[in-house]
């Protein structure tokens, strides 16, 4: 299909064969790991921004400024909460990034928790939903 | 979204960096090839996230660098389609918005997606700049001074990524033309929720006082 475009990449940046496992990674996940690595380049030098690219740092600051929860343990529990519900992967990170406050905005911004044979009722979606924002409260 | 990508890749490792311990120089050496590069269908790579393994440092004959398999993984912004994404405005003219991430400023939401009905307000005196106005309501408070559903920029705006393409590099660019982008995301804002934040929370308000 693509297979003429990614030959094309493949010569420029000689990526052999690739084995590509995505897993998704919420805004708030990647805030804590940019911003630790930041850290950590702090430590290494005097001056950090001048190790960082303009894409970390950019990226730094959306992330950070689009994250509903910034507390490391907070981040891990939104995650153990939603991975109860038998969510894909991308559902449980567009969730987890947008914090919907109702069911209907829970299906406007990931309508596929709705398909046929799923088991998320409203009941269902209304008692994560309800989980999250206890996290929240108490960040 | 952003993914964490397992990625193996062949490299060679130019002779300047034979000094450094070899996982730093190999770590030195994904970040030039990667950060901030686009590859088709795995999106612009924003950082290495770790080294699992390194395998090789065999010299070919003719060659004075070393060359390593590495196994790493990459944080990359991947967007998918139907995904809703917060953006903050960036310009605005007469064939729609384009928005920024910050990191990643690709983004065009053209007229025939914007909610409708839509009108654009030209400001005098730029090429082509204005802002987008969204007729909701009746005709009367549309067409006042301070109509309400402006797009001005002043609060991010909310939108669902209609379509990304990634362009093949062209082999001639004419001059004056725009920079290359390796990645372009369409987006649409014709839906309930999408738009600047503030019309929602707005509508929000309406509600209580009713």
């Amino acid at each position: 299909m693509m297979s003429g475009e990614e030959e094309e990449n493949a010569a420029e940046l000689k990526i052999g064969e690739e084995f590509l496992k995505a897993k998704c990674l919420m805004n708030c996940e990647v805030a804590l790991i940019l911003e630790h690595k930041y850290e950590q380049l702090q430590q290494m030098s005097d001056d950090p921004m001048n190790q960082v690219s303009q894409v970390f740092e950019k990226s730094l600051q959306y992330v950070k400024r689009f994250s509903r929860y910034k507390n490391p343990d907070a981040v891990r529990q939104v995650r153990e909460i939603l991975s109860r519900y038998q969510l894909a992967e991308f559902e449980l990170c567009v969730l987890g990034n947008l914090c919907p406050e109702t069911v209907e905005e829970a299906i406007a911004m990931v309508p596929s928790i709705k398909t046929k044979g799923r088991a998320h009722d409203d009941d269902a979606i209304e008692r994560m939903l309800n989980d999250l924002s206890l996290i929240k409260k108490f960040e | 979204m952003f993914y964490l990508s397992l990625i193996e890749h062949t490299l060679r490792l130019p002779p300047h960096l034979l000094h450094l311990p070899v996982d730093e120089a190999i770590k030195s050496e994904l970040e030039t090839l990667f950060l901030d590069k686009v590859i088709a269908k795995l999106g612009l790579c924003i950082s290495v996230y770790d080294i699992r393994s390194i395998k090789g440092g065999f010299i070919f004959p003719g060659d004075g660098a070393s060359t390593y398999t590495v196994e790493f993984r990459l944080i990359v912004f991947r967007p998918f389609i139907g995904e809703i994404i917060v953006a903050k405005l960036k310009e605005s003219d007469a064939s729609g918005l384009r928005l920024s991430l910050g990191f990643f400023d690709d983004i065009y939401i053209p007229v025939h997606l914007l909610p409708t009905p839509s009108r654009f307000e030209a400001i005098p005196n730029t090429r082509n700049q204005g802002r987008w106005i969204w007729d909701f309501g009746d005709a009367e408070e549309a067409q006042s001074e301070e109509p309400r559903f402006v797009i001005d920029g002043s609060d991010p705006i909310k939108f669902r990524v209609d379509s990304v393409i990634y362009p093949s590099i062209p082999l001639e660019q004419p001059e004056n033309s725009k920079p290359f982008a390796p990645m372009v995301i369409t987006g649409t804002i014709n839906y309930d929720g999408l738009g600047p934040v503030s019309w929602w929370e707005e509508a929000e308000m309406i509600q209580e006082d009713e």
